[in-house]
């Protein structure tokens, strides 16, 4: 048996399951402390890549062009994401805290919409994507993009960061806390609005960083971030809101079963996501690693 | 604003006994009707769109204004209904390429209970965000279904040449047609609204353990409901089939499921004419933005936007709040509570 065509739709599944996991651990955080379910999450995400782009492009230019020149352009694209959803949060999101589930949802979707059409005015219609020039490797039978392994090293490290951040630090215990209970925390006098902010714009800063990581490997196109919304959706049901670990494996089932139902029932690739979810929904709506407590 | 509540006095009543959706109900079918009057066939066409859509929207709100759960996956029963008739027809057309009437009517009628029925069953058990995501994950499963099956559903070439029998080729008749049948829609969905079960919905939507005390079967409601507004969204998409021509995978999508939201908003959930008059402003908006521009979703995501952050009720929640206040300001009599008790608001 050919084991190439596997390989190599494991390791494409994989760096997509990277992805998923910088949105969806952003997502679900927001959505585990400030109880917010961010519809415009993937379109900041791919606001993020035009905006990547647009800076890698620009140094290029000036200093010469270097794949390295990707490392400042990711950085500086997450520190102005960072800004602006700290923006997003004080100016629109903050109006809604009071308001009913459905409100909540039309707004970010708004968003979604906004975000979109003006990402179409700035960049136009055309595909961004950054070209590295980086040969694939023979590995077990396949050419193997060597980027990948960088996608799927950030995923990790992130992971592991995110998980000292949130058990380790001081804030990510206060994070931590926020989730069960947020008027305990307020009434230890910790300020909950500083704390809404500052999980927001965490939020948002690790959907740029998805954004810069991915765009050297597939181009950034105007509708991708409806098709990955729903799919960070089904990665937080499918591992349970406000729980790392489970959006991590989830992740993970979501882009390696996405990159193989490709390989046999090219168009149903999502058909067999929404599968599992509904199946998740119904058997544990609270996720698979998600607590009771919080459905 | 004082001056509507003496000025036209039968208005007064129909106000006093129905809410605002009685008198803008009615206002609403006069100009229905006199549409096809208009200069050119353009906005018979348009106000065709208006009425289907604005049934799809009501149907929605079946399920957002009065049971309080917002279905992202709502425009599933639409598309099925769609595809249903779209495939009798092709099944029942006779060789010269027309149906007879009878076969017509049937094709219209046979449609997406069955489906709202499935997809309901999983959908009751669980309420808020996760009803929505379930709702989202079960319309966008079917919309790849439609999308993939090629050889049943002929996948993202859609279905063609859906034409209605010969009577109702014509655009005027054709309008007639689909404004009889959604009134007639309409009065059978507002009958329901004002029964026992839809104050039990509203009881559902206020406080679901408080009705489930009382001994209120909370799942068979949501279900019944459930089906009751996938079947009337089935109608408003098989009345989509003929009147476009085609059917395609897109009326099943979540932006299909997106306008009846945003119509909804904009009209005003707490009213139940209140998603036809969205369906009246967004359908009519987008004739009229789309003359000038593409960047249309960057227009409705700024007018959602600004409803949601400054008047939440809609167009009519506004209206109803400053007819409301000024004739409690002019007269502060017991009359007035009762009119705004039977009101019967779904959404406040």
């Amino acid at each position: 048996m050919d084991i190439g065509p596997y390989v190599l739709q494991l390791f494409s599944g994989l760096s997509r399951a990277m992805v998923l996991f910088l949105l969806s651990a952003g997502l679900s955080l927001i959505f585990g402390v400030m109880n917010i379910l961010n519809f415009a999450h993937a379109t900041l995400w791919l606001l993020s890549g035009y905006v990547t782009f647009s800076i890698f492009t620009f140094l290029s230019e000036r200093l010469g062009a270097s794949p390295w020149m990707l490392l400042p352009a990711i950085a500086g694209t997450v520190a102005l994401m960072m800004l602006a959803g700290l923006a997003l949060e004080r100016f629109l999101i903050r109006r809604t805290y009071e308001r009913e589930l459905p409100e909540q949802l039309l707004l970010t979707f708004a968003l979604v919409l906004i975000l979109g059409d003006l990402i179409k005015l700035v960049w136009g219609l055309e595909n961004r994507r950054i070209n590295l020039g980086v040969q694939p490797i023979e590995m077990l039978d396949s050419l193997v993009n060597p980027y990948q392994f960088v996608i799927v090293g950030t995923g990790v490290a992130v992971a592991a960061g995110l998980w000292y951040f949130l058990h380790r630090t001081r804030f990510g215990k206060i994070v931590r806390a926020a989730v069960y209970s947020r008027s305990m925390v307020s009434a230890l006098g910790i300020p909950i609005p500083a704390i809404y902010a500052m999980v927001f714009a965490m939020g948002v800063g690790l959907a740029a960083l998805a954004g810069g990581v991915f765009l050297p490997l597939l181009p950034m196109a105007l509708g991708e971030d409806l098709d990955i919304i729903v799919q960070c959706f089904a990665v937080v049901v499918i591992g349970g809101f406000g729980s790392m670990l489970g959006t991590f494996v989830a992740s993970i089932v979501v882009g390696v079963v996405y990159s193989f139902s490709i390989l046999f029932w090219p168009d149903g690739a999502l058909a067999m996501i929404f599968l599992i979810v509904i199946a998740v929904l119904i058997w544990r709506p609270w996720g698979l690693f998600g607590t009771e407590l919080r459905y | 604003m004082s001056g509507e509540g003496n000025g036209a006095g039968w208005l007064s009543r129909v106000y006093a006994r129905y809410g605002i959706s009685g008198p803008v109900a009615l206002l609403l079918l006069v100009l229905l009707l006199g549409v096809p009057l208009l200069p050119g066939e353009y906005w018979t066409h348009v106000g065709t769109e208006v009425l289907i859509l604005g049934l799809f929207a009501m149907s929605f709100n079946l399920l957002y204004g009065y049971m309080g759960q917002i279905s992202f996956g709502h425009a599933a029963f639409f598309g099925v209904g769609a595809y249903a008739t779209a495939m009798l027809f092709t099944a029942l057309k006779t060789p010269a390429g027309q149906i007879g009437i009878p076969q017509f009517f049937l094709s219209l009628l046979i449609g997406p209970p069955v489906a709202a029925l499935i997809v309901g069953f999983f959908c009751v058990r669980l309420t808020g965000i996760y009803f929505a995501m379930l709702s989202l994950a079960f319309g966008e499963l079917l919309f790849y279904i439609v999308f993939s099956w090629y050889s049943f559903t002929k996948g993202d070439d859609g279905i063609q040449g859906l034409l209605p029998p010969p009577l109702f080729q014509d655009a005027v008749n054709f309008y007639y047609l689909t404004l009889v049948i959604v009134v007639a829609a309409a009065v059978v969905m507002w009958r329901i609204t004002e029964s026992p079960f839809g104050y039990t919905l509203r009881t559902l939507r206020d406080n679901q353990r408080r009705a489930a005390f009382l001994g209120t079967n909370v799942m068979v409601h949501m279900l019944a409901n459930f089906v009751i507004a996938g079947a009337f969204a089935g109608l408003a998409g098989a009345l989509w089939g003929p009147f476009s021509r085609s059917v395609n995978p897109v009326l099943l999508g979540w932006g299909e499921s997106g306008i009846a939201v945003f119509m909804t908003l904009i009209g005003g959930a707490g009213a139940f004419i209140g998603p036809m008059i969205g369906s009246v402003i967004y359908t009519m908006l987008q004739a009229m933005v789309k003359m000038y521009t593409v960047y249309w979703p960057l227009t409705i995501g700024t007018i959602i936007l600004l409803i949601v952050l400054f008047a939440p009720g809609g167009i009519l929640g506004v209206i109803d709040k400053r007819i409301r206040a000024g004739r409690s300001g002019q007269s502060a009599n017991g009359g007035d509570a009762e009119a705004a008790a039977r009101g019967a608001e779904p959404r406040p």
